[in-house]
């Protein structure tokens, strides 16, 4: 081996703490490369091949009741692959471990097997025979909630008829990857699932023999989406279609788009920022190193080196430090994307999980952290270049500290240590400023990460406490007439009714347009409210609308403006409405109006969707009793359960984000810290040694290190916060979506934890190196020259 | 001071032995000194003979293996690394071949920086005056000659009126003239703050100005010279 690479071998280990803490930084960027990509690769592989494999189809449209003849009318439209006609009917569980009734969506199973759409997988058992009616198919997290299993039976309640049905298989579908019931927010697999019967059997429950009340299409590859659902609305409209949508408006496929979003996020702010932090730990490592090896560097020159065989050693040194991180961010990405992965296959109904070992993306992910390192390293290498040898055998020239403020730091009353720590910062000025900048990413990445707490809670009190004040939503099965509101108040244990009425519709304005559903409340909501800005419940305007911040941003209007709305449901009544008002809100798109005044816009029958209740809670049981028992009844939504639902499935979540960004913010720290610290110490070393001789304890010398770090640390914090919040602005930005807005929050909690746990890790570094500092030799730093 | 002045330093028996791989060595084989107060020594002996172990374990930066030492009623051979901290804090001053000032300090914080947690200490500004530095009191290290640097650890050792000025090679690294003008500011201090002085050098021509002479040879005071007369620094050269 050359002496130079056994050098850099024996510099490795001479300065393992520091080449360690470096490798960590950019083994976290390694890591988060690798991680996020990956995790993002797999979740859309994942789907792709998912919907590819199941025939996922690409237009949805439900009707009241629509003759099997139709489809053969859909069948013909251009640009249609295949089309199939369901029957899709929502059930209510008929459990007795539920005390609050929990629905099941009853979908027909595809009748030609194979070659149907939105396929199933089956997990456990087979489909149900096509000519029984006592057989179900399960969906894999609604059987696990309960733990069923092939043979067991479970009783529904069909078109207000109790039916024991034995469960034949146990399935996912592509179609139901993110499982919501009606009105929900989370998924809840205890309260709802889906249920595939054959289609004769489903159909004759629900007296639709020779009909079908839901069809899906799949398109070529060629066709226009848009067109497409313009001519299934033709078609269904008589029907009572409520208007086709495309999968973009899927459901369960918006909310898989929303979570790969975030993703995309994460991957695209999280590498970028460890990879700057580990470029300026090791400018700050190998400019001191350099200065260090100075005299070594001019005696190879003179003995016969090269610049460029000196240089090559350094960046050796570099990059060894570089493939030390890459291997440890490759190793932690790989096993963190594996329980990533896990957390997705349980969180979405996946049959299988595509985890790519990418080679492509880890070679990607090597060479930009190689590159980051090396580029790190370049300003240190090019002074080695111009030392000539001569120059560099000689002790460099002592440092000139004339600039560094003379008189000031004495009209502050400074002690003469303190003033010894700002001069030797004020020096090294872009070191300085590397230092606060690297602490400042360890406090941003935290401040990004943790103010989505306040923002839930915030999510939370709004949307659950404030705007809505009812215990139960109950969702009809069926539009019903308005008296059916007098008989859900009539329902043991109900203190208050108050009927809304749901109708799909696209609101337009100009060229844009929204699919939304407009809800008809009374003129003065005291149940399910919307709330204006300063979060007061809203009245209904006479005539017109109430829009979501959001769903008015979308389409560029403003508080007086009109918009067309296109009603999808029987009546397909288009009319000019003023918007009356804006709403806050942060779940889906909301459109309100008045419910008489909704009756008369669309022209039709006066129908109420669903009542929201307030029940007395010692009556709960003998309410959901009745509820069950209430043929109108579709779904019951709790808000109780599903606010708990939504904290715990959050609570998840955030806890796993949380140790992760609280982990990598940590190595940021540590690594800028004990870094900054040690080169401190390597500088300063013989000044603190003579402090000690002259009879400062080690406490007092120790403590010149530590006003240093502290005054890294100390700077760094506002600057993080800042970089944090517009870090966490962008977030906010890349997050919102038709589906989720979040509110942007953040409490003083989150600068204060944010800077707390940079400032232990600081801590925890600045204990390591004053080991360094109480062993420091007194003797031999006078026996020296520097 | 009183005819028989008071005696700052006694020694017994001082061994000092360090363990390395290749065997121990033996740096001190039993030295027994005493100084008194205002004394004005000088320690010559080639290199290993033991004289900056002896001059490391009176200033408190080493310990002894055996033997005892006092400084006044201070058994220093007893402290522990606290104790021994303290005492080079408040009775000795230090000067060093290399000046070991801090670059980030000009003359004046240099010497401030002992003057602020020292118990009785004069002003910086006195104590560069003492060593003729008055009109360079703003200036960095960097900006000083390597005399003038000395000069300002000599003030820096003396600012907080120390009872031992302990000097190891002051005039090592220094041209001739400029180490006369290091020693006669070190003389003017003896006169002056009437600290006891231990200079070690290697440099015989300044045993003439000292009031006693030490030598050292392996790991022993090997002879000890009382001068009857002492010379000014001016006279002596080398």
């Amino acid at each position: 081996m050359p002496p130079l690479r056994r050098k850099v071998l024996r510099d490795l280990v001479r300065l393992w703490p520091q080449a360690l803490a470096i490798a960590l930084v950019l083994a976290a960027g390694v890591a988060t490369m690798i991680l996020g990509n990956g995790a993002f690769a797999s979740l859309s592989d994942t789907r792709t091949r998912y919907y590819e494999s199941y025939r996922f189809a690409d237009v949805f449209a439900d009707v009241t009741r629509a003759p099997l003849a139709l489809l053969d009318d859909v069948r013909a439209i251009d640009g249609v692959l295949a089309a199939e006609a369901r029957v899709v009917q929502l059930a209510l569980l008929d459990l007795p471990s539920l005390q609050e009734p929990g629905a099941m969506l009853l979908v027909s199973l595809p009748e030609n097997g194979a070659a149907g759409l939105n396929r199933l997988h089956l997990r456990q058992g087979r489909l149900a025979d096509p000519g029984s009616s006592r057989e179900v198919v399960l969906s894999e997290g609604f059987a696990t909630a309960h733990g069923l299993r092939p043979g067991m039976t479970l009783a529904l309640v069909l078109n207000g008829q109790r039916r024991e049905l034995t469960v034949a298989g146990i399935a996912l579908s592509p179609e139901f990857i993110y499982a919501l019931g009606p009105g929900e927010m989370m998924p809840d697999p205890r309260r709802y699932g889906i249920g595939w019967l054959p289609r004769q059997a489903l159909a004759a429950a629900y007296e639709l023999d020779g009909a079908f009340s839901n069809l899906v299409v799949k398109l070529t590859p060629s066709a226009s989406v848009d067109w497409v659902i313009e001519q299934v609305d033709r078609l269904t409209v008589p029907y009572g279609g409520t208007g086709a949508t495309a999968r973009a408006d899927q459901t369960s496929h918006a909310f898989l788009d929303a979570e790969l979003k975030q993703l995309g996020t994460m991957v695209k702010v999280l590498p970028p920022i460890f990879l700057l932090v580990a470029a300026m730990l090791v400018n700050m490592t190998l400019s001191r190193l350099v200065t260090l090896e100075r005299e070594q560097i001019g005696l190879l020159k003179a003995i016969g080196y090269s610049s460029r065989a000196i240089a090559q050693h350094y960046v050796e040194f570099v990059l060894a430090i570089a493939v030390v991180g890459i291997a440890m961010g490759a190793v932690a990405g790989q096993w963190m994307g594996a329980e990533l992965a896990h957390i997705y296959a349980q969180f979405f109904a996946f049959p299988f999980l595509v985890f790519s070992r990418d080679l492509g993306l880890f070679f990607l992910a090597a060479l930009v952290t190689a590159g980051a390192a090396v580029s790190g390293a370049l300003l240190s290498v090019r002074s080695v270049l111009l030392l000539a040898p001569a120059v560099a055998m000689t002790p460099p020239a002592p440092a000139d500290y004339r600039s560094q403020g003379g008189s000031l730091w004495r009209k502050l009353g400074l002690r003469q240590t303190s003033v010894m720590t700002l001069r030797h910062l004020l020096h090294r000025p872009w070191r300085t400023l590397s230092g606060v900048l690297g602490m400042a990413m360890s406090v941003a990445i935290l401040v990004a990460s943790l103010w989505s707490f306040a923002s839930i809670d915030r999510m939370i009190d709004i949307s659950f406490f404030r705007a809505e004040q009812q215990d139960v939503q109950m969702v009809f099965g069926q539009p019903e007439p308005p008296r059916a509101a007098f008989a859900a108040r009539a329902m043991p244990g109900v203190m208050a009714a108050e009927p809304f009425r749901a109708v799909a519709a696209t609101i337009s304005h100009r060229n844009v347009s929204r699919r939304v559903t407009v809800f008809g409340r009374p003129a003065m909501p005291q149940l399910s409210r919307v709330l204006d800005r300063d979060l007061r419940p809203m009245d209904m305007p006479e005539a017109g609308l109430i829009l979501s911040e959001a769903l008015a941003q979308g389409l560029g209007v403003r508080q007086g403006d009109t918009v067309t709305v296109a009603f999808l449901d029987g009546s397909r009544r288009t009319v000019n409405l003023p918007v009356s008002g804006l709403s806050v809100g942060y779940v889906g798109l909301g459109a309100s109006m008045e419910l008489g005044a909704l009756h008369r816009a669309t022209g039709g029958a006066e129908a109420i969707s669903g009542v929201n209740l307030l029940i007395d809670e010692n009556q709960a049981p003998a309410f959901f009793h009745a509820a069950a028992a209430a043929p109108e009844t579709g779904f019951l939504s709790v808000m109780a359960l599903t606010v708990a639902q939504f904290r715990a499935t959050l609570a998840e979540n955030i806890t796993v984000m949380i140790t992760v960004f609280v982990g990598l913010a940590g190595v940021i720290a540590v690594g800028v810290i004990y870094n900054f610290a040690r080169i401190s110490l390597s500088e300063q070393g013989r000044e603190m040694a003579s402090l000690r001789v002259l009879g400062f304890s080690k406490g007092e010398v120790a403590a010149i290190l530590f006003l240093e770090l502290a005054v890294i640390v100390v700077l760094a914090q506002p600057l993080g916060w800042l970089l944090g919040y517009a870090m966490a602005r962008a977030m906010v930005a890349a997050f919102s979506s038709d589906l989720y807005r979040v509110p942007f929050i953040i409490g003083p909690g989150v600068h204060a934890t944010a800077s707390l746990v940079t400032c232990a890790a600081a801590v925890l570094s600045a204990l390591a190196v004053r080991q360094r500092i109480n062993r420091l030799d007194l003797i031999e730093v006078l026996k020296t020259r520097e | 001071m009183s005819d028989r002045p008071e005696i700052v330093f006694r020694a017994r028996g001082l061994t000092r032995t360090y363990r390395s791989a290749a065997g121990d060595v033996q740096a001190l084989r039993g030295v027994d000194f005493t100084a008194a107060q205002g004394d004005f020594i000088v320690i010559l002996g080639p290199s290993g003979s033991g004289k900056s172990t002896f001059l490391n374990i009176v200033g408190g930066l080493d310990a002894a293996s055996s033997g005892d030492l006092w400084f006044k009623d201070h058994h220093l051979t007893a402290l522990d690394e606290r104790g021994l901290t303290l005492y080079r804090r408040d009775h000795v001053g230090f000067v060093f071949q290399f000046y070991n000032l801090v670059p980030s300090l000009t003359a004046r914080e240099n010497v401030a920086l002992v003057t602020e947690i020292a118990r009785n200490p004069m002003t910086p500004e006195a104590a560069l005056a003492i060593v003729g530095l008055t009109d360079r009191a703003d200036h960095f290290p960097a900006q000083m000659s390597g005399g003038e640097q000395q000069r300002v650890a000599i003030a820096r050792a003396i600012a907080k009126n120390p009872e031992v000025l302990l000097c190891d090679e002051p005039t090592g690294a220094l041209d001739s003239a400029t180490g006369v003008r290091v020693l006669e500011a070190l003389v003017e201090v003896n006169r002056r703050i009437g600290a006891t002085t231990l200079v070690i050098t290697h440099n015989a021509a300044i045993q003439e100005i000292a009031d006693r002479v030490l030598r050292f040879a392996d790991g022993r005071i090997v002879a000890e010279r009382v001068n009857a007369s002492r010379k000014a620094p001016a006279e002596v050269s080398w």
